[in-house]
């Protein structure tokens, strides 16, 4: 990425769009310090980042990545992973804001499809109470039908009051889940406003 | 004795026989293997009759085997951030742990004829667990990178989102001791149980020498491997809490 300058407005969904190689993974990945910039600056909640200690930064701040990754143990083990002891009512209402039934608590991860997955993948993160989450490519392995979950769920998160920042190549989905874009081609901010603004900036090329 | 080795030979000529017959080309690596076997335990012979001599000789010797360890190990874990001095430490740690007992609480003598031996067996079975713990832990890191990352992501420190990987590749390099210990005498009358009768101890004897050598091992190998699956860890993470994703070997 070069001389790229964004913020994502707190209590909105951003979608980052552009084609693939665009260094829209990269950028999320700077947010939360999973990468480490070159140059430049990365601030959160007011704070330069690398002020903030990374595991600290990371609760704040959370990813969800492509393919929902869960470790071993079953979903409570992976909700409270890191964590100690959490309350069941908490876990419960983890799992109901991912639209999830309680149930799932004592499932074991094998069980779950991958839309499933992915969305103990989201309640993982929110057991942390972030302030943001960020979300890379998030329903880029699921179905149909799983991704109208997710994209669904997008929009209640950011009820809750959380800043989502959403990576996709998807246009069509960045109308439909954010308020507003930036499209990144080649690593540099060619265009920044509402979904549909971006759409006419939109590179030719990329199709 | 020169005989002996010339009548076993003919064993060396039935391998190469069947190589030739059944064309499994190995004819010449057949050849080269017996050649420098014969070269190198000759060698060995003349080394080690110094070394039983001169203590300041059996020092050099123990030092060339960890060199030698050392190097081989830390070429198998190329790539890992200071593959080399891991490597090094992981076996003088294990080994200098078996002949601190065995020497310091007197169960051996210490005396080169029994050093020497001692050393060799720990440093060479702590030089294989090293491998193997060292290349577990990069495979495992370097699959499982996602995985690593999501821990990461959930604000846990990087050394802890590590932890399951440096428990398996571990277990994976003290399985075959465990394994080993459990049925000796079961499925394997071991090596130095075997070289013990061979050279015409008791059965006793070798039983007694036999079990010092497998729990001195288990002692040395669990060393060895944790540390090493620890250490290449530590290689591993960067700083900011990150991980350096491990290139292939």
């Amino acid at each position: 990425m070069r001389d790229v300058t964004v913020s994502f407005s707190a209590g909105l969904v951003t979608a980052v769009v552009g084609p693939s190689g665009a260094g829209k993974t990269s950028l999320l990945r700077c947010v939360n310090g999973l990468e480490r910039p070159d140059a430049g600056r990365v601030v959160v909640d007011g704070t330069d980042t690398r002020e903030i200690p990374p595991t600290e930064l990371r609760r704040r701040v959370g990813m969800i990545f492509q393919t929902p990754s869960l470790f071993e143990g079953g979903v409570r083990a992976n909700l409270i992973y890191g964590l100690g002891s959490v309350a069941d009512e908490e876990l419960e209402e983890v799992l109901t804001a991912v639209s999830l039934s309680p149930s799932f608590l004592e499932r074991a991860s094998s069980a779950l499809s991958v839309g499933q997955a992915q969305r103990v993948c989201i309640a993982r993160a929110l057991v942390r109470s972030p302030h943001a989450l960020l979300m890379d490519e998030p329903t880029a392995s699921l179905d149909k039908d799983a991704s109208a979950r997710i994209e669904g769920l997008i929009g209640s998160l950011r009820d809750r009051g959380l800043t989502i920042v959403i990576v996709t190549h998807d246009l069509a989905q960045a109308k439909r889940v954010a308020e507003h874009a930036i499209l990144l081609v080649d690593g540099v901010l060619t265009a920044e406003g509402s979904p549909a603004d971006i759409e006419d900036a939109w590179p030719e090329e990329a199709g | 004795m020169i005989i002996d080795v010339l009548v076993v030979l003919s064993l060396v000529a039935i391998a190469i026989a069947i190589s030739w017959r059944y064309r499994l080309a190995l004819e010449k690596d057949l050849v080269v293997a017996s050649v420098r076997a014969i070269l190198q335990l000759t060698a060995v012979a003349v080394v080690v009759t110094l070394v039983f001599k001169e203590p300041a000789a059996a020092i050099g010797f123990v030092g060339v085997m960890l060199a030698v360890a050392a190097y081989t190990s830390g070429t198998r874990l190329r790539g890992i951030p200071h593959a080399f001095p891991i490597a090094t430490g992981a076996i003088a740690a294990g080994a200098a742990a078996t002949l601190v007992v065995l020497f310091g609480g007197r169960v051996l003598e210490l005396t080169p004829r029994f050093v020497v031996p001692i050393a060799g067996m720990a440093i060479g079975n702590c030089m294989a667990t090293v491998s193997i713990a060292g290349v577990r832990v990069r495979e495992e890191i370097a699959d499982k990178t996602s995985e690593v990352e999501a821990r990461l992501a959930l604000g846990v420190p990087a050394r802890r989102a590590l932890e399951s990987y440096v428990r398996r590749a571990a277990t994976v390099a003290l399985i075959p001791i465990v394994d080993t210990t459990k049925t000796v005498g079961l499925v394997t009358l071991p090596g130095a149980f075997t070289g013990m009768l061979l050279g015409g101890a008791s059965p006793g004897e070798a039983a007694r020498v036999q079990l010092i050598v497998l729990f001195m091992l288990m002692g040395s190998i669990a060393i060895a491997g944790m540390s090493t699956a620890l250490l290449v860890t530590r290689a591993f993470v960067a700083e900011g809490e990150r991980i350096v994703v491990p290139a292939g070997p």
